[in-house]
């Protein structure tokens, strides 16, 4: 199913996102004549909180990030999706907006589709349904579980976390990103971040320069990092095997 | 005010069109759920759901074996056991009772078997449940960053609206298991808002006093939530 991934191109294949290689034949034949390809820079609104959403989103190599944003302006990362899942349930889950701004936090590709030809499809087809209501309750589990990390565990677990969930979502062991960047998915000062990542890169699990981590002991990141990750992965694997799990780049 | 045990007490049966939910009627048994009762356990599986009417149900996540915090709060409006609704039957949060009182309560498999028969059914659950992610979305926001005091005052308010009385149960290890912080910071919480005669707290029983002077106490949260509903 993913053989054509080998094949270089500017936008990836869709079926590199696992829920589109994951429809019956059929469906994905019926949306994939509207899937637009487009480019997901770093730092793009996917929609922002309160909107009405239009389109329903399959990041291919580029990771979103779901962030509330309160009255005052500071933000909390809920949630990422990157090729496991999609963006905008609330298209066919049938509410009209959504609370959280989704913001591209890894540049690459993806696909979009009009919100009404996925929801034509949703509503026709029991398995593409079963499919994307097992995908919503795993993205449940990693908002309830990001709560609770947030409230209980330090900023240098909850960074671990933040990396692992990256890692699993690129191809690669380095991850374009700024310290502030960092703060406003964790919802910590800028400081904080920059002593966890100081303390992560003085142990050699990560190396740290001009807004880019590299991940040099991904090992040891999973022994540093609360039980957050692995609830999280194990239920995203557990609700998602069908969805062709890839074999992961350490 | 309808009587106790109607299915009407329930919002999201009452929104159902008569047929579907004269269908669903013989599977319903109307239960008191007690409180302090666990109806999930994470990682257990789902064996009923509940539509509560004068009963409150506490989600919650679990870390390190015993720290808690509550992530969502089901009365009235809405369902215990989301995930059946999803089609996931394993719970990923405990299910606690939080104010005791009547449910509607339906085993696993008939439910499965009326969700799927009925299309307004499945329609009305998943909006239901993107109404449940906003508001555990806002909850994950507001613990991050509102204080403890702000936070008890939004805890109590949406305790209130959901079993309709200005007057409920609990300890102080239950509130500091839904707000996720030691006793001593729920305590200090409680006295403050105490000290300004919005709430009396006294052997486990609280009175809300003052309804608007708590709302200003609590973070925008409440308000926020209140208006997705």
């Amino acid at each position: 199913m993913f053989g054509s991934m080998v094949k270089a191109r500017l936008s990836p294949d869709p079926r590199v996102n696992h829920l589109l290689a994951s429809l019956p034949e059929s469906d994905y034949r019926s949306l994939a004549a509207h899937l637009e390809p487009m480019a997901m820079p770093l730092g793009m609104a996917v929609y922002e909180s309160g909107d009405a959403q239009g389109f329903v989103y399959f990041p291919a190599d580029s990771i979103v990030s779901l962030l509330y944003v309160l009255e005052n302006g500071a933000s909390t990362e809920i949630a990422v999706t990157g090729n496991e899942g999609l963006v905008g349930i609330s298209l066919f889950m049938g509410g009209e907006s959504t609370p959280s701004r989704a913001v591209v936090q890894s540049a690459g590709h993806g696909y979009r589709v009009r919100g009404v030809v996925l929801r034509k499809v949703f509503e026709s087809s029991g398995e593409v349904q079963h499919l994307l209501l097992r995908f919503t309750q795993a993205l449940i589990t990693q908002m309830t579980q990001t709560a609770v990390c947030n409230r209980h565990h330090s900023v240098d677990q909850q960074l671990c976390r933040w990396l692992l969930l990256m890692l699993d979502r690129l191809s690669s062991s380095e991850v374009l990103m700024t310290q502030e960047l960092i703060a406003n998915m964790l919802g910590v000062r800028r400081e904080g971040v920059t002593e966890a990542a100081g303390k992560l890169q003085a142990e050699g699990l990560i190396e740290y320069a001009r807004g880019r981590i590299r991940v040099l002991d991904r090992r040891q990141l999973e022994a540093r990092v609360c039980e957050c990750y692995a609830v999280v992965k194990k239920e995203y694997d557990r609700l998602l095997s069908a969805v062709a799990p890839q074999p992961r780049p350490n | 005010m309808r009587q106790q045990w109607s299915v009407e007490a329930n919002r999201l049966l009452a929104s159902l069109p008569r047929k579907s939910y004269r269908e669903l009627l013989p599977g319903l048994d109307a239960v008191t759920l007690d409180f302090g009762d666990v109806l999930y356990e994470p990682g257990a599986r789902i064996r009923d759901v509940y539509f509560p009417s004068r009963s409150v149900v506490s989600l919650l996540t679990i870390v390190d074996g015993h720290s808690a915090l509550e992530v969502g709060l089901v009365g009235c409006e809405g369902m215990v056991g989301i995930p059946l609704a999803l089609g996931v039957d394993i719970s990923p949060v405990r299910a606690l009772v939080q104010g005791a009182g009547a449910a509607m309560q339906m085993s696993a498999g008939g439910f499965r078997k009326a969700f799927e028969a009925s299309a307004p059914l499945q329609r009305s659950l998943h909006r239901y449940t993107h109404a449940l992610m906003a508001q555990i979305t806002q909850t994950a926001a507001c613990n991050r960053f509102h204080v403890v005091e702000a936070r008890l005052a939004r805890w109590l308010l949406m305790t209130r609206d959901r079993v309709g009385s200005a007057q409920f149960r609990l300890t102080q290890e239950f509130l500091s298991h839904m707000l996720g912080v030691r006793r001593v910071g729920v305590t200090h919480a409680a006295s403050a808002l105490q000290r300004r005669d919005l709430i009396e707290y006294q052997r486990g029983n609280i009175r809300i006093l003052d309804n608007p002077g708590l709302e200003a106490a609590a973070c925008s949260c409440y308000r926020l939530v209140r208006q997705r509903a």
